[in-house]
């Protein structure tokens, strides 16, 4: 692991929400390590945490929020630490910028597309009104805008949707940051231009070489873009791989079941598969393993303690007492099995998620 | 865009049309017409067959009726023959022009003591509107004075020069006013008097004035400063010359300064006009509670649920709480605190500290509004998403209220903003009934109680046109501040 470029490493990280005073742990002693210049992608249902864990690398959690314990340590600093917002303002947009999932109004109604990317660059690399306007035409030309130098002085409801998202993302992109959080950036786009955003977003990141954080629940574009995945549930990251090793060695069961939830995998006629149960509250102490009470295979002990990292290779670690070597040997369902037959034929050229 | 505006201007000034017509026929079919004679104090002393003349005599003035007296009807009936017959009661003739009016639709009835015979022909509905509407422009030419006595008067335009200023201007000989082009200082610079609304004058108030002028002319005593007149002479006057209008019998003193009859001219005054009274008292007070009540308003915004916050909102309440009036009152004993006057007139026009009081209290009574619904609109505005993206731009919270929020919350109040400068002219009833300014605050009311029907007239139609325009105007502002909205006839583009 010490030859890999950590650029963010977060340790135990716990955070709290009060609300309405009452007291919800949205995330339960997260540590993860991202490595430079790779593509994360973290997966899992509504509530799990995906966006609050984000939050906190920008310090954009919401004002009942708050780090009550654990360490972000990005280029030496610790940005659990960080309280005040001219601290926060180097780091945001600047280092860690954000593209969030609804383009239509992500950008300013009332103001120019070219403003609204030019003050950006102003801002963080005090750049005069005219080299930044230079510089946010030549970006805008990168993201796929025909002729920007005319649409520099237009308003976001002259832009499509997709347009718009590019238009995020050049803004996102316009002080190259270090790394990019995409929070289910294509979710409110239609398919097509979802393929043409995440394209653009790859290629983007090997221009740039910055690191990619996915927030998402389609898993299909994790298989066609991340390296790496962390699957998520109940604010704990329960599973983390390569994208290989979670999609065709997964270990968890709460995993398998998200995998086995694939819309795409639907067989025509047979009803589609969902984990039964709905998610833990939060504002609970969870005793055991949180998926324990939803899960076909657990064990006793699920219910009584809270498993620890399993280790199956060396990218690959898992949270389940199943990989204890006392847990009996259980096999994943069916659906997981043949899944990457099935993912042959979906990514491969024509496939839904192949290549356009 | 332009096709827009027309169509709506067009519509503008169909829905004044339809205001001020309804008005007039309410006022002048629904209000009993004796009763605007009961604050005329001319009417005190007389009786019988004067009486009967007077009144039908302003009715007919007023435009409730067609009033003809008995010579009228001979004249009209027989010329110069018969006519004297005709005027003899009870004659064939004065029966013959009797039935000519009868069957023309006039009532014919009979003065108590003379017993003389007159016609009186009341207006329908219809006939009140034409006659209003006909009226109702007067446009000047060159041919508008037909003067017996001056028959050879020049008919032509011509340029000459403003008598004080120096300016060009286009005169007229034939015309009712003799300058019909000019331009000087006050606003809006260029005038004219070519065309002129006309709507009749005020009653029993101001008798014989015509509304425009009373509501416009300046108050107080005259103004005099030293002018040069075409006749040469060089004299402190008061006269207003832009104003002369042709006189048809004019004198001595009038020969003085005038080579021509064009010398009934109005007089300059000290003081300013009702509406400029109220004018500069509202846009001084607007101009204070924008400047009180944005900055108030943001920074509540900005810090919501924070100290500034708190405080600023127990300040709306209050002023929103408090009855205005008692409002008023409490702030004018204040001011009295201070030896500032309770009553406009005790110091008058000339004194700043009369005017300190008044304009305050406007201010303060229209700032909770504003920094209500800016703090409302911003807090808004703050949720949406634009927000939180630009907040992971990096950019401060100081930058995101003043370059993203502060664009997005303003556009409804600008919105509103030419409506409040251009009704300033309408003024303040209470603030101005209490502080017994010489402003338009009260002029309706008044007019309303003094039975004055042709001043609550005009005054529907200038309250009714500022406010038709004064919305225009203001979805006109919102285009220039929300890039969104283009006003075009068809729909978008």
């Amino acid at each position: 692991m010490s030859e890999k470029n950590i650029i963010l490493s977060v340790k135990d990280l716990v955070v709290k929400f009060k609300v309405r005073d009452r007291v919800l742990t949205a995330i339960r002693n997260i540590s993860m390590d991202f490595e430079e210049g790779k593509v994360v992608a973290i997966v899992g249902e509504s509530g799990s945490g995906k966006s609050v864990f984000t939050k906190t690398f920008t310090g954009m959690l919401d004002l009942n929020g708050e780090i009550t314990n654990g360490s972000i340590m990005f280029e030496g600093q610790d940005l659990a630490k960080m309280t005040k917002d001219s601290d926060w303002e180097k780091i945001r947009g600047k280092k860690i910028a954000t593209v969030f999932q609804d383009p239509m109004t992500s950008l300013n109604p009332v103001k120019t597309i070219g403003d609204q990317i030019a003050e950006v660059i102003i801002k963080h690399q005090g750049k005069s009104k005219a080299e930044a306007k230079e510089m946010a035409i030549e970006l805008m030309g990168k993201v796929g805008i025909v002729n920007p130098e005319l649409r520099f002085d237009e308003y976001p409801f002259m832009y499509s949707g997709g347009m718009r998202q590019r238009m995020v993302i050049a803004i996102a992109l316009a002080c190259r940051p270090r790394i990019l959080i995409c929070d289910e950036p294509t979710t409110a786009l239609d398919v097509t231009i979802q393929a043409q955003i995440i394209r653009l977003i790859k290629d983007l990141s090997m221009e740039y070489g910055f690191t990619t954080i996915y927030i998402t629940h389609d898993l299909g574009v994790v298989a066609n873009v991340a390296d790496v995945v962390a699957v998520m549930y109940a604010g704990q990251i329960i599973e983390y791989g390569q994208v290989n090793e979670i999609f065709y060695d997964s270990r968890h069961p709460y995993t398998w079941g998200l995998l086995s939830s694939l819309p795409q995998l639907g067989e025509k006629g047979e009803e589609l598969f969902a984990i039964r149960g709905t998610p833990p509250s939060l504002f609970e102490e969870i005793k055991g393993d949180a998926f324990a009470p939803r899960n076909n295979y657990a064990l006793k002990i699920d219910y009584e303690q809270e498993p620890p990292f399993f280790k199956v290779t060396d990218t690959h670690y898992a949270k389940t007492w199943l990989l204890d070597p006392r847990a009996p040997k259980v096999d994943p369902p069916a659906a997981v099995r043949e899944l990457h037959d099935r993912m042959l034929v979906l990514t491969a050229k024509g496939g839904i998620y192949g290549e356009h | 865009m332009k096709k827009y505006i027309l169509t709506r201007i067009v519509k503008s000034i169909f829905s004044i049309f339809i205001v001020v017509s309804v008005v007039l026929v309410m006022i002048y079919t629904l209000i009993p017409r004796n009763k605007i004679f009961d604050n005329d104090p001319a009417i005190k002393k007389m009786k019988d067959d004067a009486l009967v003349t007077y009144k039908n005599g302003k009715l007919d003035e007023l435009g409730y009726l067609d009033y003809i007296k008995k010579p009228e009807m001979c004249q009209v009936t027989f010329g110069t023959d018969g006519y004297e017959a005709c005027l003899v009661n009870g004659s064939e003739e004065q029966k013959t022009a009797l039935a000519a009016y009868e069957s023309k639709g006039y009532e014919i009835m009979y003065l108590p003591k003379s017993n003389d015979p007159y016609a009186i022909h009341d207006f329908s509905w219809f006939e009140l509107l034409t006659h209003f509407y006909g009226k109702l422009f007067a446009v000047d030419g060159v041919n508008k004075i037909q003067d017996p006595d001056n028959p050879d008067l020049e008919r032509k335009y011509y340029w000459g020069k403003h008598p004080t200023n120096g300016t060009p201007a286009l005169l007229c000989s034939g015309c009712q006013y003799k300058y019909q082009l000019y331009f000087d200082g006050s606003f809006p610079f260029i005038h004219q008097n070519k065309l002129r609304l006309d709507f009749g004058t005020s009653y029993p108030i101001n008798s014989g004035i015509p509304t425009m002028q009373v509501i416009g002319e300046g108050q107080g005593s005259a103004k005099k400063t030293k002018q040069n007149f075409e006749t040469g002479a060089v004299e402190d006057s008061a006269l207003i010359q832009t104003t002369c209008q042709y006189k048809f019998t004019t004198d001595h003193i009038d020969a003085k300064y005038f080579n021509d009859k064009y010398a009934n001219c109005l007089s300059a005054h000290k003081d300013p006009s009702m509406i400029n009274t109220s004018y500069i008292i509202g846009i001084i007070s607007l101009l204070l509670a924008y400047v009180v009540a944005l900055p108030a308003g943001i920074s509540m915004a900005q810090h919501k649920d924070g100290i500034i916050d708190k405080i600023g909102i127990a300040y709306i309440n209050m002023l929103i709480a408090i009855p205005s009036l008692a409002f008023i009152f409490f702030m004018r004993s204040i001011g009295t605190n201070f030896g500032l006057p309770d009553k406009f007139p005790q110091l008058g026009f000339g004194d700043l500290r009369s005017y300190i009081m008044p304009t305050l209290i406007l201010a303060l009574l229209s700032t909770p509004g504003l920094m209500m619904w800016l703090r409302r609109y911003m807090i808004d505005q703050s949720n949406s998403d634009y927000v939180k993206f630009a907040r992971a731009k990096g950019l401060s919270q100081k930058e995101i209220f003043n370059r993203h929020i502060l664009k997005n919350a303003i556009i409804p109040i600008v919105n509103g903003i030419p409506g409040s400068i251009i009704l300033c002219i309408s003024g303040a009833l209470i603030t101005e009934s209490a502080f017994a300014v010489p402003g338009m605050g009260k002029m309706l009311p008044d007019a309303l109680r003094q039975k004055n029907n042709t001043m609550v007239i005009t005054l529907v139609f200038i309250f009714t046109t500022l406010s038709i325009f004064s919305v225009l105007a203001g979805d006109l502002l919102m285009t220039v501040v929300d890039p969104r909205i283009s006003l075009t006839a068809k729909g978008g583009e």
